[in-house]
């Protein structure tokens, strides 16, 4: 039940941000499903005993090949979904932990917040980078198949 | 129909520096130019295209000598509007539907697109900010905290940081302005985790754009400019730890206690 609150609000999360990046509002939609499904794969991922770093990873491969999908699909950047879409993913939380840690004058677990960000982050890039490696045409039979 | 060199990579440079400026990955705006300038008769032995994050360079061998143009860009904001509005633009130029007078008439239009309206933009960060306080695990009350805070802090961004400050001091004042609203409304007795509320609020600050963009140029081996952009996204991050953090030990002074 929690799962499917934060799933919801992570739709609304990203539609927000879509809708700051000026995207078409005939994307909202899309956008709101693929930043909403991705957060809900971390969540369901650590649940079942992932750490963040590996569920984030699968969650951004997840997002990222879903914007390539819908960009063949709608005729459109996949810019447009990926952007929006890894907002959720992205540790925002852990750049507070990290600043809160600091000043509370904790540094070893400010610095263990601070790593864990950045191991967070580079999933994040480890993951957009393979997905984007798929070559386009595989994407464009899918569709006409 | 043939058309002058000159006005073609003129037309492919507007193109490039209208992608540039939405927020567009380098990759994108290459291939835009080269297909215009493909698709109206300038083949690769006669023009070099060379684009960064910051700017973009042309130079092309016409009939009429030479052709040149250096264009500066400093993004402002995602308008990725523009970015679907021209892809959509260059698929339709390969399929022959625009004469070169045409393209320029359009590339006019959508340069002018309008922006959402200012107090969309404001709901929406606050409706972000509501959201995302929720999935970090904040309750309804630590929502509604969230929610003021992220209308206001982007009030201040829409207003004041965007139009005339720098990226430093803009994201760093508002980190600041969070941890203000949010230490404010605990105080007050509204919301209970300080935490979720101030994780929230600034999340409309996230450097979203300039971070995947900065992943992406990386992955196509345009270095430069993906490092310019990552760079970019690890000092907006930076200010608005430190934002939280100077409010955070000012705050810790004047009571003389713990927070949270």
């Amino acid at each position: 039940m929690t799962l499917f609150i934060h799933f919801l609000a992570a739709v609304v999360g990203t539609v927000a941000f879509a809708l700051i990046f000026d995207v078409p509002p005939r994307f909202y939609l899309l956008c709101g499903l693929i930043g909403g499904v991705g957060f809900f794969l971390v969540e369901l991922l650590m649940d079942l005993g992932l750490s963040q770093t590996e569920a984030t990873f699968l969650a951004t491969m997840l997002v990222t090949l879903s914007s390539r999908v819908c960009a063949v699909w709608r005729r459109c950047p996949a810019t447009v979904f990926l952007i929006s879409g890894i907002i959720p993913l992205v540790p925002g939380a852990g750049v507070y932990w990290t600043a809160y840690y600091l000043v509370m004058g904790d540094t070893s677990e400010a610095l263990t917040r601070g790593f864990a960000a950045i191991r967070v982050a580079v999933a994040i890039v480890l993951g957009i980078v393979l997905m984007l490696e798929i070559p386009n045409r595989l994407f464009i039979r899918k569709k006409s198949a | 129909m043939r058309y002058s060199m000159d006005e073609v990579l003129e037309t492919a440079v507007e193109a490039g520096h209208i992608l540039l400026e939405s927020g567009a990955e380098i990759f994108r705006v290459e291939e835009t130019m080269e297909r215009i300038s493909r698709y109206f008769g300038v083949d690769k032995s006669h023009k070099e295209f060379f684009v960064l994050a910051n700017g973009l360079f042309a130079t092309g061998t016409t009939e009429r000598g030479h052709f040149a143009k250096v264009k500066q860009s400093r993004v402002q904001g995602a308008r990725l509007s523009k970015v679907v509005a021209i892809n959509q633009l260059s698929r339709e130029i390969e399929r022959g539907k625009y004469t070169l007078p045409q393209v320029r008439q359009e590339l006019e239009r959508i340069k002018n697109l309008p922006e959402p309206p200012k107090y969309l933009s404001i709901l929406a960060a606050g409706m972000g900010s509501a959201g995302f306080c929720c999935m970090f695990g904040g309750d309804a009350a630590d929502c509604a905290v969230s929610f003021l805070a992220g209308l206001i802090l982007y009030a201040f961004v829409v207003f004041v940081s965007a139009p005339r400050m720098s990226n430093i001091s803009g994201n760093l004042l508002g980190g600041a302005i969070v941890t203000v609203v949010c230490l404010l409304c605990q105080r007050l007795g509204f919301g209970h985790d300080l935490s979720h509320m101030i994780i929230g609020g600034i999340i409309p600050l996230v450097p979203g754009v300039a971070f995947t963009n900065g992943i992406r140029d990386i992955a196509d081996g345009d270095y430069i400019s993906g490092a310019v952009r990552l760079l970019d996204a690890l000092l907006v991050f930076l200010c608005i730890a430190v934002g939280v953090g100077v409010v955070f030990t000012v705050y810790r002074h004047i009571s003389g206690g713990v927070i949270l």
